[in-house]
């Protein structure tokens, strides 16, 4: 029996997030605001969307998960995702802002002088789009199965419809000033359960004791060797490799970049990630602390292990809870079942407030850039289609419906690879049109074959790494050569083959060094201009 | 060729610098082993506020530069219109 205050708290936040929706659309008068909000988003609205979009379920459920199991050094990893967010500041926040596009694909047409970039761009994005809303839809869909106990395609549905309705409706200006407040649910539901846990574990050094009570190897570092929390953390290059597979995200990935073409000027661009950075650093806090403890909390208090007299392991808690939902890996329970272990229906209902507000604002934050890529960049642009230059907000409107109608239809049966490959949607971003975003702002030789040539070449030479990994090795994790040259699966340790990503870069330079520069006059506007006192 | 302001690298050795200085004193003092101190340097320091603290250094000094170029394009523009005054 759910506790009706858990309930309450959940149709709140949805009431809330379809108000929000329903009410944007007053201030929705022309293409622009439905692409990029008419500018006029300040900082702490965008910085709070920043937060949210950014992070996925994947961090809500999946970094929690992943301390459960690999022990404290992971929380390094979760040090560079934040501290990753001020590096977009100087980098690419404040330069893009100033060009000002209106599409994530304006930037590397304008800057390559090639309108046909477009379409590849447009490819990997739609890939991208697609898994990251399944992982998103699944995820909102979790929480409600879990703590709601309401039937997994009821669960998948509300979240659907719900996002579909102020995505479809409000476009950039819903999806913004949701995404803010999203950012506060989801952070305070963290917070506060975080806050519980070690108020109940009697402070800080109750926190150090119980995880160390609930494995005594969780706080080693490969320093211990052979004492090591994981084989995935037993080494110092597994280390450096979990602390900078996720660090160059937050400025490259096309659901934050234009984010930035949003504000209503430089000073809100740079302010936003000062906003950002500071809730996400809160959560992310609180995830470290939940994830840190869930062992302990689950054996010692949910109310399964407590009813087998207190002689449950974690993982038996949790496999158990995973037989009965049938959905998702057994860690991805890890953190909502520490929480349900606090016993307190009111931090409950939050959570899992909490969890909807980080896949919806997610969810929304593809379909936002993945209807004006399609809507306008390849209707318009390319194919010169007159209806969708006639009725812009019709096709963006109808483009994202499209999208959020196919990852629920994914979503219904997800094979686990979906959920995993969003780990390659993030690498496969950064290490392919990641170096054409950040060097074509920052050196002048960047240039048009290179950014063909590294988009195509790591998107293939990451997919085919990665599969190797995960198919032959067994986990994304090992080095997809670790067989071949070290005769060792767990030789080399590089999460989701981070090693694409400074490959790409390298790559890209090589490949400008060798080709034709573009023209003088867009080196000296994306070079000069843009780059110029940011 | 254009170059991130030096802000931007003073931010990015204080980053890494901790990351590096946290894993050594892990390695050569196993600070990771005394409770509750990595609660403290990895989640509260690292985590929370050393991303706070290279935000605010990334705004604060680009925004004083603006300021400190505004005002001298504006003292520029007074000196200017003076100068034409004198002249008329």
């Amino acid at each position: 029996m759910v506790d009706p205050i858990v309930v309450a708290i959940v149709v709140i936040y949805l009431l809330a997030t379809v108000l929000i929706g329903y009410y944007s659309r007053v201030r929705l008068k022309s293409a622009m605001d439905y692409y990029v909000a008419g500018r006029r988003i300040g900082s702490v609205v965008n910085g709070l969307a920043l937060e949210s979009t950014y992070l996925s379920p994947a961090s809500m459920l999946g970094l929690p998960a992943f301390i459960f199991l690999l022990g404290y050094p992971f929380w390094w990893a979760m040090v560079a995702i934040i501290c990753g967010m001020p590096l977009a500041t100087l980098l690419t926040a404040v330069a893009l802002r100033k060009y000002a596009p209106v599409s994530y694909a304006d930037y590397y047409a304008d800057r390559y002088g090639d309108e046909r970039l477009r379409w590849w761009i447009g490819i990997v994005l739609i890939l991208g789009t697609i898994l990251y809303i399944t992982i998103s839809l699944v995820g909102m869909a979790l929480f409600m199965v879990a703590i709601l106990k309401i039937p997994y395609l009821l669960a998948l549905t509300i979240g659907t419809v719900i996002t579909m309705f102020y995505v479809v409706y409000g476009g950039m200006i819903a999806t913004s000033w949701n995404a803010a407040m999203q950012a506060l649910v989801m952070s305070f539901s963290a917070m506060i359960a975080a806050a519980a846990i070690v108020w109940q574990l009697g402070g800080l050094e109750g926190v150090y004791y119980a995880a160390h009570a609930s494995y005594p190897r969780i706080w080693n570092t490969p320093a211990d060797f052979p004492e090591i929390p994981h084989v995935f953390t037993g080494a110092w290059i597994a280390i450096i490799c979990w602390y900078f597979v996720w660090h160059l995200g937050f400025a490259t990935m096309p659901y934050t970049v234009v984010r930035f073409f949003t504000v209503m000027d430089l000073k809100s661009a740079r302010r936003s990630i000062f906003w950002c950075a500071l809730i996400a650093g809160a959560f992310y806090v609180s995830l470290q602390i939940i994830g840190i403890t869930a062992k302990y909390m689950i054996e010692k208090h949910h109310p399964i292990a407590v009813a087998a007299g207190g002689n449950m392991t974690a993982m038996a808690v949790l496999t158990q809870i995973q037989k009965t939902y049938g959905i998702g890996t057994i860690v991805d329970y890890s953190m909502i079942a520490a929480v349900e272990a606090l016993g307190n229906p009111v931090i409950l209902g939050i959570l899992c407030a909490g969890g909807l507000a980080i896949a919806m604002s997610t969810a929304a934050g593809w379909a936002v850039v993945i209807n004006t890529v399609i809507a306008r960049d390849w209707m318009v642009k390319l194919l010169k289609w007159k209806k969708a230059e006639e009725r812009p907000i019709f096709y963006g409107r109808l483009i994202a419906f499209i999208f959020l109608f196919v990852s629920f239809l994914v979503s219904i049966a997800p094979p686990a690879l979906v959920l995993d490959l969003s780990g390659w949607a993030f690498i496969v971003i950064i290490c392919s049109i990641g170096p054409g975003l950040i060097l074509g702002l920052w050196w002048k030789r960047a240039t048009r074959t290179a950014m063909w040539f590294t988009a195509i070449f790591m998107f293939i030479l990451s997919m085919i790494a990665w599969m190797r990994a995960y198919f032959i090795l067994g986990h994304h994790a090992r080095f997809f050569l670790n067989d071949i040259l070290f005769a060792n699966p767990n030789a080399l340790i590089t999460p989701h083959q981070v090693w694409v990503i400074p490959v790409g870069f390298i790559v890209f330079v090589i490949v400008s060094l060798l080709t034709k520069p573009v023209e003088e006059e867009r080196v000296q506007k994306y070079c000069v201009e843009l780059t110029k006192e940011v | 060729m254009p170059w991130p302001p030096k802000v931007f690298w003073v931010g990015l050795i204080i980053m890494y610098g901790s990351a590096v200085l946290g894993w050594t004193l892990e390695a050569v003092a196993k600070m990771n082993k005394i409770a509750p101190l990595p609660i403290l340097y990895t989640s509260i320091y690292s985590t929370f506020l050393l991303p706070v603290i290279i935000a605010t250094l990334y705004f604060f000094f680009p925004e004083r530069a603006e300021a400190k170029r505004a005002r001298e394009a504006a003292a520029r523009e007074a000196k200017k219109a003076e100068e034409v005054k004198k002249e008329g």
